[in-house]
């Protein structure tokens, strides 16, 4: 996943929140688990002192003493890491036989009350020691005793770092799962975000003219948004061009006035002049017009013209055209071929070109539709009539020039065919043909 | 030979007339799709140039309606929109011939002398009946190679018998193919029209049928 990515960004807040929330979780629990310890340690503790302090009694001297050994024998043994200590108005008045030469001086006051004390401690051999003490007050004597029992917190402590390292292991396994699940969560999270990569490309392929397919709620309106985006696009581009052509079409009306306006001067170089200039604009209107569709139509995306539907009205049309010759154009090929591209285009490129072969056919005018490849199509028009030389084939296709001005005709007809079929990524080729004229082979994106 | 002239534009309304003039036919304008509709209805037009453009009724319609009355005169269309489609669905409507604007006034001419000619039946430019020839492009008339100078009017009435040779034409019907409709008509000057051809001409291919009307026939 690349920075920036929001796979990235969710993956990396979804760690953040894993670790700390489980950081906390392993703080607690150690902090709970040690409390519960220590809360054990203390009733322990407690239950020595009880014993310590049913065994206290006066001592003939005025201090005290006990009458008897505890029954830990931990309490015996020196530097076993339990103590206990009596303390009187005159010092220690006795101390455990663990405490060997050493006395415990719990950090913090004296305690003035009857209830239980817990400080803190360093013992003889130097350890963290906790320290419970009581104030008794024993018959017979005036001032009450300190009593105290003491106990190392080394158990304590390897316990929970113990519990802890335990704890740690678990936590980490578990923040593992975690990520693992945010990753997985994320990836199937943001599945439909890709089906709209998938569906934008496909746009710009021009294999759809929209986004297509069903999102998620948090995503389909963005699918509809682009959409909308999309047609009222669709929809300007739309209305420019019309407006391109309502421009072009109502420039021509007054064009034809004044060329045949111009035909009736008296000056013939002047009106040839004019004629000439009228000629030139209308070349301009047609080229443009022509730019002006082409560029709208955003490589026919989306747009499936069947060829053959479209063709026949154009051949019978073709056939009309010429009455006064008996003209037959005959349609090979598969209805199931489509154009990707307008029905009005692909008219145009035909139509000119059957035109031209109807001008100069004797009789015989085919047309061919076959597949060139998976992604293209190729319409082949081919007359029996004179053909065109090999060395003039090139020049028929530059705008504007007729190798015969005597059969009535623009001279732009193949150019603009040949414009257009470029504008579709096509082609167009002339040869010679079979049946002994002009062959065409107009090759088109198929849809 | 009596053409309509349905164009929206009244510039080249007045040019198409004048043009059309010139070249010897009666020409009637109609300035909007109604007026073209009515009038193509009901008066008989040799032919009609019908731009599709136009106000009121858009010229298509016009030309489906004609054609769905049986009116079987032919028509010229002209549009600015010049795609193959626009001609594919004008031609599917019934027009003989298509033109895209902007054209030239003798294409005009030549393309609507076809069509005159192909609706008389006739498959050459050039008419005859007997010794006389008329040649459509020029209107130049010949009688046994000589040439022959018609006024207007005698023109048009030759023009309209050559291409309808071997029928019975009436008063009515010649004085209807020669005079635009807004002019005074007269049919007894047809009468003074065939006297002064059959004059010119020479030759005995004008003949009258008592009560109905003349008829052009090499004998």
């Amino acid at each position: 996943m690349q920075r920036g990515s929001l796979g990235l960004r969710l993956l990396v807040l979804a760690a953040v929140w894993v670790t700390l929330a489980l950081a906390i979780a392993g703080w607690l629990l150690t902090d709970i688990f040690r409390s519960h310890a220590e809360a054990e340690l203390a009733r322990h503790a407690e239950l020595h002192l009880d014993e310590l302090t049913v065994a206290l009694h006066p001592d003939t001297d005025g201090r005290v003493a006990v009458s008897r050994d505890l029954s830990d024998p931990r309490f015996q043994r020196p530097l076993s890491g339990l103590y206990w200590q009596v303390t009187d108005d005159q010092g220690v008045a006795l101390r455990s036989r663990s405490l060997w030469d050493q006395q415990l001086r719990p950090n913090g006051g004296v305690p003035d009350d009857g209830g239980l004390h817990r400080r803190t401690a360093t013992g003889p051999d130097g350890e963290a020691l906790l320290v419970w003490s009581r104030l008794v007050r024993l018959p017979d004597k005036e001032s009450p005793v300190e009593v105290s029992v003491a106990a190392t917190t080394a158990d304590l402590t390897a316990a929970t770092r113990r519990f802890a390292e335990v704890l740690s292991l678990s936590l980490a396994i578990l923040a593992l799962g975690l990520l693992g699940a945010a990753v997985a969560q994320v990836r199937l999270g943001l599945v439909p975000l890709d089906r709209l990569r998938l569906a934008l490309a496909d746009l710009r392929a021009g294999s759809t003219s929209r986004l297509v397919g069903a999102f998620p709620s948090e995503v389909q309106p963005l699918a509809d948004d682009l959409n909308q985006l999309l047609s009222d696009n669709a929809e300007m581009v739309e209305r420019a061009r019309t407006q391109a052509g309502n421009l072009a079409h109502a420039l021509k009306t007054p064009l034809t006035i004044i060329a045949n306006s111009a035909a009736n001067l008296s000056d013939p170089s002047e009106s040839a002049l004019i004629q000439a200039e009228a000629e030139r604009m209308r070349r301009q209107i047609d080229r443009h017009l022509t730019r002006a569709r082409a560029a709208a139509m955003a490589k026919g995306a989306g747009l499936r013209t069947p060829v053959l539907a479209t063709l026949r009205p154009l051949a019978r049309t073709i056939a009309r055209l010429h009455p006064d010759r008996d003209i037959e154009v005959t349609l090979i090929g598969d209805d199931a071929l489509t154009f990707r591209g307008e029905a009005q285009d692909l008219a145009e490129m035909a139509g000119n070109l059957l035109d031209n072969a109807a001008k100069w056919c004797r009789g015989r005018v085919t047309l061919s539709v076959t597949a060139d490849g998976a992604e293209h199509l190729r319409l082949r028009i081919e007359d029996d009539g004179p053909g065109i030389p090999a060395t003039e084939r090139g020049s028929v296709l530059t705008r504007g020039i007729r190798l015969d001005e005597a059969i009535p005709g623009s001279g732009l007809g193949l150019a603009i065919v040949d414009d257009l079929s470029r504008l579709y990524g096509g082609d167009l080729a002339l040869d010679q043909a079979d049946l002994g004229g002009l062959r065409a082979d107009l090759i088109l994106p198929r849809a | 030979m009596r053409i309509l002239v349905a164009e929206d534009d009244s510039n080249l309304r007045r040019q198409l007339i004048q043009a059309l003039n010139e070249a010897g036919y009666v020409a009637d304008p109609a300035p909007d799709g109604l007026e073209a509709a009515f009038m193509g209805e009901t008066e008989p037009y040799d032919a009609i140039v019908l731009d599709l453009g136009l106000p009121g009724r858009d010229g298509l319609s016009v030309l489906r309606d004609w054609r769905a009355a049986g009116r079987t005169m032919p028509v010229l269309i002209l549009t600015a929109r010049g795609t193959w489609q626009e001609k594919v669905e004008g031609m599917d409507a019934g027009a003989d011939d298509y033109l895209a604007k902007p054209f030239r006034m003798e294409e005009l001419l030549a393309r609507l002398r076809a069509l005159i000619r192909r609706a008389g039946g006739q498959a050459s430019p050039a008419l005859t009946c007997g010794p006389v020839s008329l040649d459509t492009r020029t209107g130049r008339v010949t009688v046994a190679g000589h040439s022959v100078t018609l006024t207007a009017h005698e023109q048009r009435v030759l023009t309209y018998m050559m291409h309808h040779q071997g029928r019975i034409l009436s008063r009515t019907e010649l004085t209807e193919h020669i005079y635009a409709q807004d002019f005074d008509r007269d049919s007894n000057t047809i009468e003074v029209f065939i006297g002064r051809l059959r004059r010119k001409l020479g030759a005995p291919v004008i003949h009258t049928e008592r009560g109905q009307g003349y008829r052009m026939e090499a004998v």
